[in-house]
């Protein structure tokens, strides 16, 4: 058997913190971001819970209108830039080599470089609160001109964009990083055409990302200037333009969503076939859906602005409803991968089904928002606030954990418990479609996002209400996952090399991984190396 | 066009609403009926699909569930003409709402090149001013006291938005309406109100610290009471 062997100098002995703070390994590295954007994860979650508890009776209760504002800015910015995108940055990173069959990243430095950036960024934005003014108010799209110094002074704000522009370079370093490493240290045998679905995903994901992150930092160097060297780019009274913040923002913000989706798909994508017992149906068809996706959301960018009257809405409202095509042929081939198959519901592909129907909540959804019309009626509204949960929590934070449920058998040696990932899993569910399914009832009659109150005869409360009950549920499934994790991690049942019947080549080799990744590599002649390999030998002994 | 109220009756369409999130209210204004309708299609297209999406993952994840670990499946990898007949047929059927949604924008967004009632709407922190120019009447209004604006039902009403300050929109939620004021953007939108009766409004763009105080009134009445109301303005506080 063709096997290929890496020579690697010794690594430098170090242990203890000194290892981690000073690590270049991808996995070390990896690890480091998938514990800080968790970290920042329930951050996030203890705000939104917060704002649930203040949403759940007419009047002011627990916060007042000042701190509900940064509340809900810092909720959106925490999810946005330091939970959703670093863990998909996170897990790229641990996997990417291992995809691939290399020992490394390409710039291993630059790596540890954009990890220490991301969190320094992250802690930043974060230290806002800590002034006297408190943290940014004026929501994570900080639109202009509230957002300038006349209306939004003090320091937080500065510390937010400051922090934003840090993380932002770090972001789009890190996707050149993958880019370099994806184009040029392929093992041999590993053809683009045989790469995991999931790496296509952060092909596209970085492509985007190096294309409009820049945007982003163009447009907080400029409210930065506005704010702080006498700017006027977005103060119309001096000849500026308050839409141009919008069309800023948001030609970064729309592919942000896809950033914020495309790995998850991609993570979806890997754990269907492996519990169905089949290849993944339509590769190509896959590969084409997510090039499509990811050239179709440069182009969508002002559905966030239908009600400004200041685009083209035909012609955005066009590629809005076009860019549910490939997301379209996604969900019939991850169907079309289960039709016939032989299927497990282990906890990463509960969590995918879960994935599946409540991420078609919010397609379906979107297609309603991507409508002038109707846009009309709800943008700006809890019917909006609703869609994108169920896109980005209902989406991402599912894929989230059926990725984590999936993979930390292969960082940390352990599986975890099935019985409480059955609870974690059950709980979710329901308290995700209890928190935000009313919210969508709650939009069309009117309710207004951004709001720390409403009045009684608004006959909102009865819906908000069970919306905050759901957060409840929501809270008690994440410790039911936080206990399950911290108590596998001591007691777990040992994974060995490959606990699913994986395809991938990380499951190639032990878990966790050597330094150096693997000490021989199966050869590579299809997109599903290690499954090739277990045919060969005639085995299907190793499931765990 | 299926419209909702053939509908209605049978169930379908509060079922259908469910795709959709929930159900619309009935707004009270021509354009704003003409948004329902639209929502209405929406609404059943997606139950449809819906139902479908969600009907085969359920047969899949039932019928196809692990019966024996041993068992290899047939190893499919793909099926080139129905791959392509699941690209044509959301194309279509995004294309068709589309088409639906131009026609309906089309009424919905169209302007009167001679309104019968011109306001301007200034939205600023934290509160409105409407001005009725050709008539001379002002009215404006801050969190604690929030402005009542009377129009007439059955007349055509421009509202045009501005702001000097930061970015407000003008929600009236029974209008199923909402246009931005941006500062130094014109914007505008065109309504006939069908229906006489009190409409609460709010601003629906973020705006600060008392955003969620910024509520107004819109009073519908018939068009004689309208003039009244007007004289009334004229007579008493007049410059709001």
């Amino acid at each position: 058997m063709a096997t290929v062997e890496h020579a690697q100098p010794a690594p430098v002995p170090r242990t203890g913190i000194v290892a981690w703070l000073t690590t270049t390994d991808h996995k070390k590295i990896g690890i480091l971001y998938l514990y800080s954007s968790v970290a920042f994860f329930l951050l996030g979650g203890v705000m939104a819970l917060l704002m649930r508890a203040e949403l759940a009776r007419v009047g002011l209760q627990f916060v007042d209108r000042s701190l509900y504002n940064q509340l809900f800015t810092m909720h959106g910015t925490a999810m946005m830039f330091l939970f959703i995108v670093p863990f998909a940055v996170g897990l790229a990173n641990y996997l990417l080599p291992l995809h691939i069959g290399a020992p490394d990243v390409a710039f291993p430095r630059l790596n540890a470089f954009t990890y220490w950036l991301y969190l320094l960024g992250g802690l930043t934005v974060m230290s806002g609160f800590l002034t006297v003014g408190g943290a940014a108010a004026f929501g994570w799209t900080g639109y202009a001109p509230l957002s300038t110094a006349t209306y939004s002074p003090g320091a937080g704000p500065d510390l937010w964009i400051v922090g934003l522009l840090l993380t932002g370079v770090s972001t789009t370093l890190g996707a050149i990083n993958f880019m370099a490493t994806i184009f040029g240290m392929r093992a041999p045998g590993m053809t683009m055409f045989r790469l995991p679905i999931f790496l296509w995903n952060i092909i596209v994901t970085s492509a985007l990302i190096m294309f409009t992150f820049p945007v982003l930092t163009a447009a907080l160097a400029a409210l930065f200037i506005d704010r702080n060297l006498g700017g006027t780019f977005f103060e119309p009274a001096a000849g500026g333009d308050a839409v141009l913040w919008q069309h800023l923002f948001w030609f970064f913000g729309h592919p942000e969503v896809y950033i914020a989706i495309l790995p998850f798909f991609g993570i979806v994508t890997e754990i269907i076939p492996v519990f169905s017992r089949k290849p993944v149906f339509g590769y190509k068809g896959f590969v084409l859906a997510t090039l499509l996706i990811g050239a179709y959301s440069f182009s969508v960018w002002a559905h966030h602005m239908f009600t400004t009257g200041a685009v083209s809405n035909p012609f955005f409202s066009a590629t809005s409803m076009l860019i549910a095509v490939p997301t379209g042929i996604k969900f019939f081939n991850w169907i079309a991968t289960m039709w016939r198959g032989n299927i497990t519901l282990r906890s990463p592909m509960l969590f995918c089904m879960g994935f599946l129907f409540m991420f078609l909540m919010g397609g379906i959804t979107g297609v309603f928002l991507a409508s002038p019309p109707i846009n009309y009626a709800v943008h700006d509204t809890y019917y909006v606030v609703a869609h994108f949960h169920y896109v980005l929590f209902g989406g991402s934070v599912f894929a989230v954990f059926a990725g984590l449920y999936f993979w930390i058998p292969k960082m940390s040696g352990r599986m975890l418990s099935e019985g409480l990932a059955k609870i974690h899993f059950v709980l979710m569910l329901i308290g995700m479609n209890l928190t935000f399914f009313p919210q969508h009832q709650l939009g069309l009659n009117g309710m207004q996002r951004r709001i720390p109150d409403y009045s009684e005869a608004s006959g909102y409360e009865g819906l908000n209400l069970l919306s905050s009950i759901g957060a409840g549920l929501i809270a008690l499934s994440i410790l039911v996952f936080l206990v399950n994790f911290f108590v596998s991690m001591r007691t777990g049942k040992v994974a060995g090399d490959d606990p699913w019947g994986g395809y991938t080549l990380e499951w190639a080799t032990s878990s966790p991984p050597p330094e150096h990744n693997f000490h021989r590599l199966p050869p590579v002649r299809s997109e599903r190396p290690v499954y090739d390999a277990r045919v060969k030998l005639g085995g299907r002994r190793d499931r765990g | 066009m299926p419209s909702a109220a053939t509908l209605r009756p049978l169930g379908i369409a509060a079922f259908a609403c469910l795709a959709g999130g929930g159900c619309a209210p009935q707004a009270v204004t021509e354009q704003g009926r003409r948004i329902n309708g639209l929502y209405d299609i929406f609404s059943v297209t997606a139950a449809v699909i819906f139902v479908i999406v969600v009907g085969l993952i359920t047969w899949s994840l039932l019928r196809y569930r692990s019966k024996s670990e041993e068992e290899i499946p047939a190893q499919t990898r793909d099926n080139v003409p129905l791959e392509l007949l699941w690209f044509a047929i959301p194309q279509i059927i995004v294309v068709a709402l589309f088409a639906i949604t131009v026609s309906a924008q089309e009424d919905v967004g169209a302007q009167s090149s001679a309104p019968n009632v011109e306001v301007r709407v200034e939205g600023f922190q934290w509160g409105w001013r409407f001005t009725l120019e050709s008539e001379s009447v002002t009215v404006s209004g801050t969190s604690d006291a929030p402005p009542k604006l009377v129009l007439p039902v059955g007349r055509t009403i421009a509202f045009s938005m501005t702001s000097n300050d930061v970015n407000h929109s003008f929600y009236v939620p029974k209008f199923l309406m909402k246009r931005d004021a941006i500062p130094g953007e014109p914007n505008r939108f065109d309504v006939t109100i069908e229906e006489p009766g009190t409409y609460p409004g709010v601003c629906a763009e973020f705006c600060g610290l008392l955003h969620e105080t910024m509520n107004f009134n819109i009073q519908a009445v018939q068009p004689a009471a309208y003039e009244a109301w007007l004289n009334e303005q004229r007579a008493g506080n007049g410059n709001g």
